[in-house]
This record gives C-alpha cells, sequence and structure tokens, in this order.
C-alpha cells in the first residue's frame, strides 16, 4: 500500500534527459573512437609493411662478406664495409662537433636570453635551419669547402651532416631547460651558487633526458640523409677513413645501387637499408632503456 | 650576534637583531610593490608575515637574500642593514650573503641528484670538506631535521622519491647546512599535508634556538603558533607589527583586526 506510490515517484523519468541528444552523442562518440581506430590500424600497418619489405628484401644479403668486403663492381661479390664505416665516421663526427655547439646554444637562447633582439635572431635562424632542404645544406658546403678546397671529402660530408644536427639539438636543448621549474634555479640561486653552476649542476642534470633524447633523434634524423652526402663525401668505392678524401656512406650507396641494372647492386641495397632502419630503431630503443632506467633513478 | 643596529620603533632590546629593514621601497617595474617598510628581525626568533595575496610579503622576503637581482627591472631601494652592512649595496657579494642567509620555497624543491648530493651541493659552494667531514655535516643536518632515520640507508638514492613533507625536510637541511644565520620561509607547508605540516613547525620552533627566521604564511593560525613576533601587510605598506599574542589578541589597525577576523583576504 505504500511501496506502490514510493516507487512512481523514485520512477520519475529522468533518465530520459536529453532524449535525441544523447542518442546523437552516443553515436558520434562511436564514429569518432572508430575513426581513431581505424587511423592507428593504417598507421601501423604502413610502418610494418615497410619493415616486413625491408627485412624480406634485405635480410638475404646480411652475410659476412658485406661487413667485411667493400663495394665492388658488378657480379664480383663486394660488400658495404667502407659504406657502412663511411657511415660511422662521418654521423659520429658530426654528432661529436654538433652536439656541444647545439647544446651550448640552446643554454644561451633559454638561459642568457634577456637581449631580446639576438635571441630573437638566433632562435629565427635556427628553426629556418630545422626546416632548410637538406640538400641546399650540402650545396653551401660544397661552395664553402669543397670548391676551395677542389676535392669531395668525408669532412665535408661531416660537417654538412652536423649543419642539420646543430639546430635540432639546439631546440631540443632550449625547450627542455625552459621546462625547468624557475623554483628549482631560485633554490639553488639561494644556496649561494653562481649562475654557471645553476645551469651545469642542477638545470642541465634536470633537464638531462629530454636533451639526450633530442641528440638521438638527431642522430637518428642524420644517420638517413643522402642529398647533403652527394655534394660533400660523394661516395667511394674502396675503403677509406681519411677525412681528406671522398668517403662511401650507407644512404648514398642505396641511392647509386638501389637504380642500377645489377641485381647483386639492388640486393646491396636493400640491405643497406636494414641496416640503416635497425641502426636507428636500436639507437632509439636503446635510448628509452636507458631513459627510463635513469628516469625511475631521478 | 650583532651589535645595535639603530633605535628599535618597537621599543625592545636592539642589542639582539638579526636583521633591520629601514625605509625600504621596491620597484616591479613601474609598479611601487613596497612602500617605505621598516622593520626588525630579532636574532633567534620567529617572525611572521602576514596578508592577503599581492600584499608584498613574499616580495619582503626575496629582498632579503637579493632574490629579485635575478630578474631585471626589479630594484629596491633604502637600507637593509645585516651583519653591519648593507645588503642592498651593489658591491656586496650576493652568494655570500646567501649562504649566509639561507631560504626555503613554497614548493619542495628537490634536486636531481642524490639525497646526499642535495645536501653537499651548497656546502661544497663554500667550503671545501674532507670526506668525512662532509659525511658529518649531511647526517647533523639530517638529523636536525629529523630526517636521518628515513633515510640513512639510502643517501644515494633520488631525492625526487621521497614525500613531500619529507622533501621540504630535505630542502631545510640542505638550507641549513651552509650554516646560515638567518633562514627564510616563503610559505612552506602551503603544499603539504597536515600531518607533515605540523612537523614542520615543531622544526621550526626547535631551529629558532640557534637561527633566526622571517616565514611569510597566508595561514594565520600557523603565524600565531610559530611566530614570536607578527607583521601585517596590506598593499604594499606595513600597517602593524607587534608580539603574536598581541598581534592576534588585540591588534591596533582596523585593517588587521579585520583580516585577522577574516573580514578580507
Amino acid at each position: 500500500m505504500m511501496s506502490a506510490p514510493q516507487s512512481q515517484s523514485i520512477d520519475a523519468g529522468g533518465w530520459q534527459r536529453g532524449g535525441a541528444m544523447a542518442v546523437r552523442r552516443r553515436l558520434v562518440e562511436r564514429f569518432v573512437s572508430l575513426l581513431c581506430n581505424v587511423a592507428t590500424v593504417v598507421v601501423l600497418f604502413l610502418l610494418f609493411s615497410i619493415l616486413w619489405t625491408l627485412v624480406t628484401q634485405g635480410a638475404g644479403g646480411l652475410t659476412l662478406p658485406t661487413f667485411v668486403h667493400s663495394t665492388a663492381s658488378p657480379g664480383s661479390g663486394g660488400g658495404l664495409a667502407n659504406a657502412i664505416i663511411g657511415s660511422c665516421e662521418q654521423t659520429g663526427l658530426a654528432a661529436l662537433i654538433g652536439t656541444p655547439l647545439g647544446m651550448m646554444a640552446g643554454i644561451y637562447l633559454s638561459e642568457f636570453g634577456q637581449d631580446g633582439r639576438i635571441v630573437m635572431l638566433v632562435r629565427f635562424v635556427s628553426d629556418m635551419l630545422l626546416s632548410v632542404p637538406s640538400i641546399l645544406v650540402g650545396l653551401f658546403i660544397y661552395l664553402i669547402i669543397v670548391e676551395p678546397a677542389g676535392h669531395f671529402s668525408g669532412m665535408a660530408g661531416t660537417l654538412a651532416l652536423a649543419v642539420l644536427f646543430i639546430p635540432i639539438v639546439v631546440r631540443t636543448t632550449e625547450d627542455m631547460l625552459r621546462l625547468v621549474p624557475r623554483a628549482m634555479r631560485e633554490a639553488a640561486y639561494a644556496l649561494g651558487a653562481p649562475g654557471w653552476r645553476v645551469i651545469l649542476s642542477v638545470c642541465l642534470r634536470s633537464a638531462r633526458g629530454g636533451i639526450m633524447t633530442g641528440i638521438l633523434l638527431a642522430l637518428a634524423r642524420i644517420s638517413g640523409e643522402t642529398a647533403p652526402l652527394l655534394f660533400t663525401s660523394l661516395g667511394n668505392l674502396n675503403w677509406s677513413t681519411n677525412l681528406n678524401e671522398p668517403m662511401a656512406s650507407l644512404p648514398v650507396t642505396i641511392y647509386q645501387y638501389a637504380g642500377s641494372a645489377y641485381d647483386d647492386w639492388v640486393q646491396m641495397a636493400w640491405t643497406g637499408a636494414l641496416l640503416i632502419t635497425v641502426a636507428v630503431l636500436a639507437t632509439n630503443i636503446l635510448a628509452r632503456w636507458w631513459l627510463t632506467r635513469n628516469g625511475s633513478a631521478q | 650576534m650583532n651589535k645595535p643596529i639603530m633605535d628599535d620603533t618597537t621599543g625592545h632590546d636592539t642589542s639582539a637583531l638579526a636583521l633591520a629593514i629601514r625605509n625600504l621601497d621596491f620597484w616591479y617595474g613601474s609598479n611601487h610593490a613596497l612602500k617605505d617598510i621598516s622593520l626588525d628581525f630579532p636574532a633567534r626568533q620567529v617572525t611572521g608575515m602576514i596578508g592577503p595575496s599581492g600584499c608584498g610579503k613574499s616580495t619582503l622576503l626575496r629582498i632579503l637574500n637579493r632574490m629579485y637581482d635575478l630578474y631585471p627591472g626589479q630594484r629596491a631601494t633604502g637600507e637593509v642593514l645585516f651583519d653591519g652592512r648593507n645588503i642592498l649595496s651593489p658591491s656586496l657579494d650576493v652568494n655570500v650573503l646567501r649562504s649566509r642567509i639561507g631560504m626555503v620555497f613554497q614548493k619542495p624543491t628537490p634536486f636531481p641528484m642524490s639525497i646526499y648530493d642535495n645536501i653537499a651541493f651548497g656546502v661544497r659552494l663554500h667550503e671545501r670538506l674532507s670526506r668525512t667531514d662532509m659525511d658529518q655535516r649531511v647526517e647533523g643536518v639530517l638529523r636536525r631535521v629529523a630526517l636521518w632515520n628515513e633515510v640513512k640507508d639510502r643517501l644515494g638514492a633520488s631525492a625526487a622519491a621521497l614525500s613531500g613533507g619529507q622533501q621540504q625536510r630535505l630542502c631545510i637541511a640542505r638550507t641549513i647546512a651552509t650554516r646560515p644565520e638567518i633562514i627564510l620561509l616563503d610559505e612552506p607547508t602551503s603544499a603539504l599535508d597536515p600531518i607533515s605540516t605540523a612537523r614542520i613547525e615543531e622544526l621550526l620552533d626547535e631551529l629558532k634556538q640557534e637561527f633566526s627566521i622571517a616565514i611569510v604564511t597566508h595561514n594565520l593560525q600557523q603565524a600565531a603558533r610559530c611566530a614570536d613576533r607578527v607583521a601585517f601587510f596590506y598593499m604594499g605598506e606595513l600597517v602593524e607589527v607587534d608580539t603574536a599574542d598581541k598581534m592576534f589578541t588585540a591588534p591596533h589597525a582596523k585593517r588587521t583586526q579585520d583580516y585577522i577576523t577574516g573580514r578580507f583576504g
């Protein structure tokens, strides 16, 4: 007798609020999440199909001669040793030159950025370099180094790669340093630390994870560059570690071999592409592992 | 510790002043943030500074260790007398000043290094200690802030892994490790839970045996609990300064009364 009117007053139809609007909202929700899922699948499919092609086409060339012999004429069974060492030498040196320069410029922009004009100029130039087509960098180095010297050289290639490397490091260093909380800087100053101490011992330490990521990204970027090397280190059919001579590199070798008419050269090109991809992937995975290990200890 | 600096306006013993502010004005650019402030900080006492947001109390604190130097466009005139010198003088070595007048901030700011190095960092800036002396200094200050038992087995671990309250005690330990004479605290417990807050307040009570303390707080109960003397700021002016007892029971100025009874702020 009492329960009937009570249950009536509880079920007052509140859940029907919104009516058609609520139905529409649920439909839109489902549609959008479906779109996102489809997009993810498409992107992953593309990525894995590239990797799969590389592995199936390139894995056949992963033999010992590939790593110990230099490039040779078609049909005579050469390898990629000269290209591998050339790539390692040029990208490694470019990173050695570019890391301190880029970091110092980034520190300048973030920490000493009081004078608006110079900072704006440096930042503008650096950002422009970031988006400049890499072939222009190659041409630039060709004009200022290769032509005056009269010959192509590994050093010219290294410098071209360094020019591409630096702006990435400048940008990440500045961005990461700007993320360091003002309170942390002030706390260091409040202990009587001079500015350089605060930057080195506190700010850079705090930002090291992000800066390291930037350096590795830059390394990955330049290790695949072909265009800037075409006009600078040119390529070399023989084994050479001399920076004063033309130097082979994986990207240039791939570029030359992939379009050739010889099956064994095309095979070498695939193998080279696989090597670069694996190296870049390994660098990234290593970086992540290193960062999480150090990040958790931070 | 200090000789008499000047006649004291509130009539207490002038022989025991840690620091004295005389006719201090401060500008953020063209914004006149502090107006003609004169205030004494008695040695080995806690001086609390209260007032609504934007009244200038934190600004005042940041003048005392020249923190405003970091930002162009901020300037101070007047005198802040400490150990016989005006610390506003451009010729003063601010790094030495900051080792003698330490500061603890609102949010705990552990440096991205180990617990041990967080404390050794400040000490190494000003002193060369042997390994054993440094170990002793670190242990001493950690015991002082009642953190030793909690961290003694993991001095090499990152300071970021500590809880908020532990981090703030570490920051206090770091500050007293350089053996300052004055400690400035800028709302040191506003980011902490009540239990951590209580521990910090106990700690302040203990620390004032040795250090002179200036604390800015939004929490009036905290000022009443911790401070020996309280200064009330409003719109860049020092309205009133008195012992904590008088301030919270019988303030002179109407604005003080309105503020502490919660009518604004």
